[in-house]
């Protein structure tokens, strides 16, 4: 008869939920089709990603990693949102634009792609030091998918959400990995966002402007 | 008292009571919320048992070229549904002796024919709607299977058995049991799937008259006096079997039964009760909040109970959560 | 403690920052200045062995050096060109603040680019690059038109995503590096170096593909190098030379301090392998897009491809020659590219279209930069006596003495099915004869001494390559491995 695995600690069960809740919410910004609803949902994210830091930081006793979930929950729950929900209302965008493929079948292929995420981790010799290593996989899975929503949803917005949901990914994984690695690294990726922000806010009004529409299918100027 | 104590066999035909008795019950105390939630007054809590009185009293009609499958279908179900409280903790924390007759899958199969045998009792009519609904429910009862099977896998990864008995034990165990995120994966998709087999929005609004949108509701159109009856009647039981199951296996197995003295067993009834009204209430919430997904959309809904049923085996296998 | 890599990270900088305020005539003065300065203080850089500085986190060897001097030459040519690059047509007070944007945001990228082969460690090296990212987009969007928010938009979301996933690799190396130091470090080149043979090999492979997926999409390797040509096309000009002649060698610098981690970790054959695959893809797909370009910037762009699929292929080659060759190439490339797109400027700014099917006569009409974009066209498809023959010969002949010289054979045929699309569009827009009424005249003498600096150096590169200069190379190729 098999034997069941042993039970993670309430620790490393909260803290794996808190992950997989990330992980689900990137699915709900796969599949949202409000802008809006989108940008909520990347907020709540990184809420997530603010609390994993300060559990983090209070187990291993790392006190960077307060300053990075502090810095992280200002500008990614409160200043980087605020700013593209204020864009859009600018620009009176409600939809964002239409899926490549159906909901159920991005659901799927995303599914796919994570299983696919999951098991590549799994291959490796790798293992968390500071969260459980179950995190590493959820958070491939988090990057992956943020790959297939700036391919498969074609507007500005979905793009825009999809890169920070990537940061996302890629902070808990080194958050798993390496919680030691200097903050300035960390702090540099948040700047990118402020920038992609800035871009953004520069490509909606011009773009806006001229076709009333933040689908990608406008931006074919350049290509060849 | 104490020392007084039930034999196994007699707890085991208590179960199946205590789903065939109360089963109505819980229809009409949500019925009853329902209507209050929705500004009514709504009708008494008792009425299903009026309702299905009545019925039995009324001659059964059968239509002209329905043959024998129309009146066994029916009987099928409700026999169906006799039978699975015997394999699930109802009542008591410890398995009974038919308790290993059929494990979670045994279960499931035991449900999937008696909605096989309504689907066909339906579709014998030659009643377009009634055919309608038959199909309908066959195709997302066919889509929502995959999601079952990986919450069978995921019981079957924690417990390392397939027997709900030892999932519900397990969940009892400690808090890190119960927060566990796979554990919390499969109970999510597990309650999606209870919404989609109880017919509840999003998939289906129950009360609706409106013939297009239905799909369980529409099976039973053709039938008639106890032949009626029995459709009800199982309908109400199949749902609070799914009840059970989800608060007894997966959301909160506690106030069971720890032994088999008659004090803890009788207690374990009301206690049920009172956690089936508080989920039927739940899901009253969520029918009266939420709006029906467009028939074609209902597979998004199947796909979201597939992802957390796919990530809850995922997380187990590969990060042992 | 030295103090000239301090003054080549606080020149730049303090530049920029007055160029926000100072009047353009000082503010182009400044950036000349700056840029000289820079220069000089890398080449005096040549000869050192290894430089250091800030209590190790600054660090030249011989591997740094030669891409700070493709850094700091670009700087100072472009500086010039810059000055003679004015936006063509607008009212005086706009054309001041669009100059005085430009020459402040080519400061901050001359000098986030610097930062890059100056510090220490994988970890800041990131962040340079990072920096190079943020600032770049915000260039690239310079000239506000639609098409250059869209390139700007796509830029900066496609290199932002490919950084996330050299993020990636650089934790995952941090990693590979806490399992063998047991804790807390810094990232430090020479600690990772020494340790790599006691990292876990199948870390440090992942690392080195997620290093060269993520660096590979700011260095234009196919393909995630999408993002290129609309950006290059649609910066201003000064913006594109440094984007194509430095950016992409300073992220190759990136993939290439992975390699040297990877290949002590793991032996060579696993990188070389990496690099050949995104090598061959980039010099096929970029040779046969060269043939069906009508945009002039555009044209240059894949060409920028092409020459970036052939670092990575030189790479994958074993023997030391080929090394050399490569971070040879790094400097012709940028002395080549830089010249053709101050070129294309100039070309751009007489005719006032980049449509190539509208440029007819370029000699004809430019007396100066006509034949000097001819010849720095030479130069990109590599014709003797340029600094790209001698780097790809040196590339070659490696490829030919390695087990693998199919691979050679391939790389000289791309090489020359992009001649034939440069050399296409050469005959077409440059020899032909000048419409009738076309003024004869160059638009600025700045512009005509920018090339020339181009030309100089590419002639050098080629023909008699200084001995401390070689002495370099040869030391950076052994840093990298290749000992003859």
């Amino acid at each position: 008869m098999a034997v069941a695995p042993p039970v993670p600690t309430s620790f490393s069960g909260g803290v794996e939920a808190i992950v997989l809740v990330m992980l689900l919410t990137e699915f709900a910004m796969l599949r949202a089709p409000l802008a809006r609803s989108q940008i909520r949902l990347y907020a709540f994210q990184s809420l997530g990603f603010s609390g994993l830091a300060v559990s983090v930081a209070a187990t291993q006793h790392l006190d960077d990693l307060y300053v990075l979930a502090a810095l992280s929950f200002v500008l990614k729950v409160v200043v980087v949102p605020s700013i593209v929900l204020r864009l859009l209302r600018d620009a009176r965008v409600d939809l964002a634009g239409s899926n490549r493929l159906g909901v159920a079948s991005m659901v799927l292929l995303a599914i796919a792609i994570s299983v696919f995420g999951f098991f590549v981790v799994g291959s490796l010799p790798v293992h968390a030091r500071s969260l459980p290593t179950a995190t590493l996989g959820l958070a491939a899975a988090m990057i992956l998918v943020a790959f297939l929503l700036v391919i498969l949803r074609s507007d500005v917005v979905s793009q825009a959400v999809g890169f920070f949901s990537l940061e996302n990914g890629v902070s808990v994984a080194s958050l798993a990995l390496a919680a030691r690695l200097p903050l300035i690294v960390e702090v540099a990726f948040l700047f990118d966002l402020l920038v992609a922000v800035v871009v953004f806010g520069v490509l909606m009004r011009l773009h806006h402007g001229r076709s009333q529409t933040l689908s990608t299918d406008a931006l074919d100027r350049l290509r060849g | 008292m104490a020392g007084v104590e039930l034999a196994p066999t007699t707890i085991q035909v208590l179960q199946v009571l205590t789903v065939v008795i109360f089963a109505p019950a819980l229809s009409g105390v949500i019925a009853r919320l329902e209507a209050r939630l929705q500004g009514r007054r709504g009708p008494r809590v008792l009425q299903p048992y009026y309702d299905l009185a009545k019925l039995f009293r009324k001659e059964t009609l059968v239509p002209q070229d329905a043959g024998w499958v129309f009146a066994a279908g029916p009987v099928v179900a409700f026999m169906c549904y006799l039978v699975v409280p015997l394999l699930i903790p109802v009542l008591t924390t410890f398995p009974l002796p038919l308790g290993y007759m059929g494990d979670i899958l045994g279960g499931a199969f035991i449900l999937g024919l008696a909605g096989f045998a309504v689907a066909l009792a339906a579709a014998e009519t030659g009643s377009p709607y009634a055919q309608l609904g038959s199909s309908r429910a066959m195709t997302f009862g066919a889509l929502i299977e995959p999601s079952l099977l990986f919450i069978v896998f995921t019981v079957a990864l924690v417990t390392a058995t397939d027997l709900p008995y030892f999932q519900a034990a397990a969940t009892r165990a400690s808090l890190s049991s119960t927060i566990r995120p796979a554990h919390l994966l499969a109970a999510l998709a597990f309650f999606l799937l209870v919404l989609n087999d109880t017919g509840r929005i999003p998939v289906e609004t129950h009360a609706s008259t409106l013939e297009f949108g239905m799909i369980d509701e529409a099976r039973a159109f053709e039938h008639s006096g106890p032949l009626l009856a029995l459709l009800k009647w199982g309908s109400s039981m199949k749902q609070l079997i799914l009840y059970v199951l989800l608060i007894n296996v997966f959301a909160a197995p506690w106030g069971l039964a720890g032994s088999r003295a008659v004090g803890s067993v009788l207690l374990a009834i009301p206690v049920l009760l009172a956690k089936a009204f508080g989920v039927g209430a739940i899901f009253t919430v969520i029918d009266n909040s939420f709006s029906k997904l467009r028939l074609f959309k209902i597979t998004e809904f199947m796909a979201a109970a597939f992802l957390l049923a796919i990530l809850a085996v995922l997380v187990l296998y590969l990060g042992g959560g | 403690m030295s103090w000239d890599l301090l003054v080549i990270l606080t020149a730049p900088f303090a530049v920029s920052v007055a160029c926000w305020w100072a009047p353009v005539r000082l503010a182009q003065a400044l950036t000349l200045a700056s840029g000289a300065l820079t220069f000089v203080l890398a080449v005096l850089l040549v000869p050192a062995k290894t430089t250091t500085a800030l209590s190790g986190w600054l660090r030249v060897d011989a591997l740094s050096a030669v891409f700070l001097v493709a850094v700091a030459f670009l700087y100072l040519a472009t500086a010039v060109f810059a000055i003679g690059y004015v936006r063509p047509a607008g009212e005086p007070k706009l054309a001041a603040r669009y100059t005085r944007r430009l020459f402040a945001g080519m400061n901050l990228f001359a000098w986030s680019m610097a930062m890059a082969p100056v510090v220490n460690g994988l970890a800041l090296l990131w962040v340079a690059i990072e920096v190079t990212t943020v600032i770049s987009a915000l260039l690239v969007a310079t000239d506000d038109t639609d098409e250059a928010s869209e390139a700007a938009w796509k830029y900066v979301l496609i290199a932002s995503m490919g950084l996330g996933i050299a993020l990636l690799a650089t934790v995952v190396m941090y990693y590979a590096g806490s399992s063998a130091f047991g804790g807390a470090h810094e990232l430090f080149y020479p600690s990772l170096i020494g340790a790599a043979r006691h990292f876990p090999p199948q870390i440090v492979r992942l690392a080195f593909v997620l290093a060269v997926l993520g660096y590979g999409t700011k260095m234009g390797l196919v393909p995630v190098h999408t993002w290129l040509p609309d950006a290059h096309s649609e910066a201003p000009t000064p913006v594109s030379a440094m984007l194509s002649g430095s950016l992409l060698a300073v992220s190759f610098y990136a993939i290439l301090r992975f390699y040297q981690v990877t290949e002590r970790a793991v032996g060579p054959v696993f990188p070389r392998d990496v690099l050949l695959a995104f090598g061959v893809a980039s010099l096929a797909l970029a040779a046969l897009y060269l043939a069906s370009q009508r945009d002039l910037k555009r044209l240059f762009a894949y060409s920028s491809v092409e020459h970036m699929g052939v670092l990575a292929i030189g790479m994958s080659f074993s023997a030391p020659i080929a090394v050399v060759g490569v971070l040879l190439h790094v400097l012709a490339h940028a002395a080549a590219k830089g010249t053709a797109f101050f070129g294309a400027g100039s070309v751009v700014r007489k005719f006032g279209t980049k449509d190539m099917s509208r440029i007819r006569g370029g000699i004809g009409a430019l007396p100066w930069t006509g034949p000097m974009l001819v010849l720095a066209v030479l130069g990109l498809a590599a014709m003797p006596p340029f600094g790209i023959f001698r780097s790809e010969f040196l590339i070659v002949s490696g490829g030919l003495s390695d087990p693998r010289d199919a691979v050679a054979a391939v790389l000289v045929v791309g090489v020359t099915i992009s001649m034939l699309g440069l050399s296409w569009f050469t005959s077409r827009t440059m020899l032909t004869p000048s419409p009738e009424g076309t003024v004869r005249g160059e638009t600025s003498a700045w512009i005509v001494s920018s090339m020339v600096i181009g030309l100089v150096a590419l002639a050098i590169l080629g023909v008699h390559p200084p001995g401390q200069l070689s002495d370099l190379l040869t030391r950076a190729a052994g840093e990298l491995g290749a000992r003859p």
